[in-house]
């Protein structure tokens, strides 16, 4: 495999919490390699630090020790206005409980992480429609989140991750909150835009029947990778 | 930059409730404070008084404020540095919303105005028709004008107050179940 290949490298990576006095050793020498266009399921049980991993791979926490190259890029120590910059460009968030501004519509929600660009209102709002057109959910373009069922607050979340055209999507649990119905359709949606993008799809679940739609599976365990199939 | 200051005010707008009962007060404090400008080089003791006791309030209503909206908006500003908001980008938000409501105020108070003469005017000549207009209890433009550089001037506490807990969000927040 060529590094040219590899989207996110991260090599010895450890990470503690204190947590009432105690020592909690989230994430424990980890070292794996995330190719790009890959789809990638982590899964374990709660607290087996797969959150954690998912957080430190993005930057929204750094690791005590080791390194974290994003997209050739080590942003093991970069500032937090240079991390949040490349979650702009390169990441797309999916999560649990959807994370949606509820007075804003579905539209504006999806049109929102392009707001601080460059682009012109007319481009943002085109790209926001196909986003949604993506998600099958453009007759909802002008509903509020409370207005709308869960699997459908999760399709415009996913729409909002994919508007900026992102390498990566990250998603933490993301049918976590959604019937089994809802839930295959939300994790086929995933890898269709795995798929079609080649975008590089990192989901956290705790489900074992999840897996099935991921090229490859990490399993964690007690902060430690218990295996990678 | 001025994208997110317009979409500042459309969060405030749809917000409803919170921004109504906040540009309302502002509103208050402005006509008081103005109202007690002016009558100062008349009464000046008491107009003084009254116009610190309104500064206070304001002062008050500035941290109150900005405290409601970072604490209501604290996930959702975790969301938006999640999706790529800088705290700068974040903090434009949130700055714009207080301001956005200070202004609405004042704008009001201008309004409130025009009701306020024409209300005394009809009185006054209702009971003494020989009153000229010139001395009827008007509040002067200057003194509303004063008032709300001070009032635009306080909201900077509350300001610096929005700054720094908006700096102390950590978007990881975002990740974490509603409830926990």
């Amino acid at each position: 495999m060529s590094s040219l290949d590899i989207m996110i490298s991260a090599s010895e990576v450890n990470k503690e919490y204190r947590r009432e006095g105690a020592i909690i050793r989230a994430l424990v020498d980890i070292t794996v390699d995330i190719k790009s266009g890959e789809f990638v399921c982590v899964q374990g049980p709660t607290g087996c630090g797969k959150s954690t991993l998912l957080n430190v791979l993005s930057g929204l926490d750094l690791p005590d020790s080791g390194k974290i190259v994003f997209d050739g890029e080590n942003i093991s120590r970069s500032t937090e206005d240079r991390l949040s910059r490349i979650r702009r460009q390169k990441i797309g968030f999916v999560f649990q409980d959807f994370n949606l501004i509820n007075t804003l519509t579905a539209v504006e929600n999806v049109e929102s992480p392009l707001w601080p660009t460059v682009l012109r209102n007319k481009e943002i709002e085109n790209r926001a429609i196909a986003a949604l057109r993506d998600v099958d959910l453009l007759e909802r373009k002008d509903h509020y989140p409370p207005q709308m069922s869960g699997g459908e607050q999760q399709r415009v979340a996913i729409a909002r991750a994919i508007v900026h055209r992102p390498r990566v999507i990250l998603a933490d649990e993301p049918t976590g909150n959604l019937d089994p119905e809802t839930e295959q359709q939300v994790m086929q949606l995933l890898k269709d835009i795995n798929k079609n993008y080649d975008t590089t799809m990192i989901v956290v679940t705790h489900r074992e029947a999840l897996t099935k739609f991921a090229n490859r599976v990490i399993k964690m365990d007690r902060g430690r990778i218990a295996s990678i199939k | 930059m001025l994208r997110l200051w317009k979409k500042a005010i459309i969060l405030a707008l749809r917000s409803r409730k919170r921004y109504f009962v906040f540009t309302m007060m502002y509103t208050a404090l402005l006509f008081w404070s103005s109202y007690s400008l002016h009558i100062s080089s008349v009464q000046t003791t008491t107009a003084v008084t009254s116009f610190l006791i309104a500064m206070g309030i304001s002062i008050f209503l500035s941290l109150l404020y900005a405290w409601v909206i970072t604490n209501y908006r604290r996930r959702e500003i975790a969301t938006l540095k999640c999706i790529g908001y800088t705290n700068r980008d974040c903090k434009t938000i949130i700055i714009g919303e207080i301001l956005f409501a200070t202004i609405s105020g004042f704008i009001i108070v201008i309004e409130v105005l025009f009701h306020f003469v024409a209300a005394l005017g009809y009185f006054y000549s209702a009971v003494n028709p020989s009153v000229p207009s010139s001395q009827l209890p008007l509040i002067s433009l200057p003194a509303v004008l004063l008032t709300f550089g001070i009032f635009v001037s306080v909201q900077l506490i509350g300001i610096l107050l929005a700054n720094r807990r908006v700096l102390r969000v950590r978007p990881i927040i975002a990740l974490k179940k509603v409830g926990t």
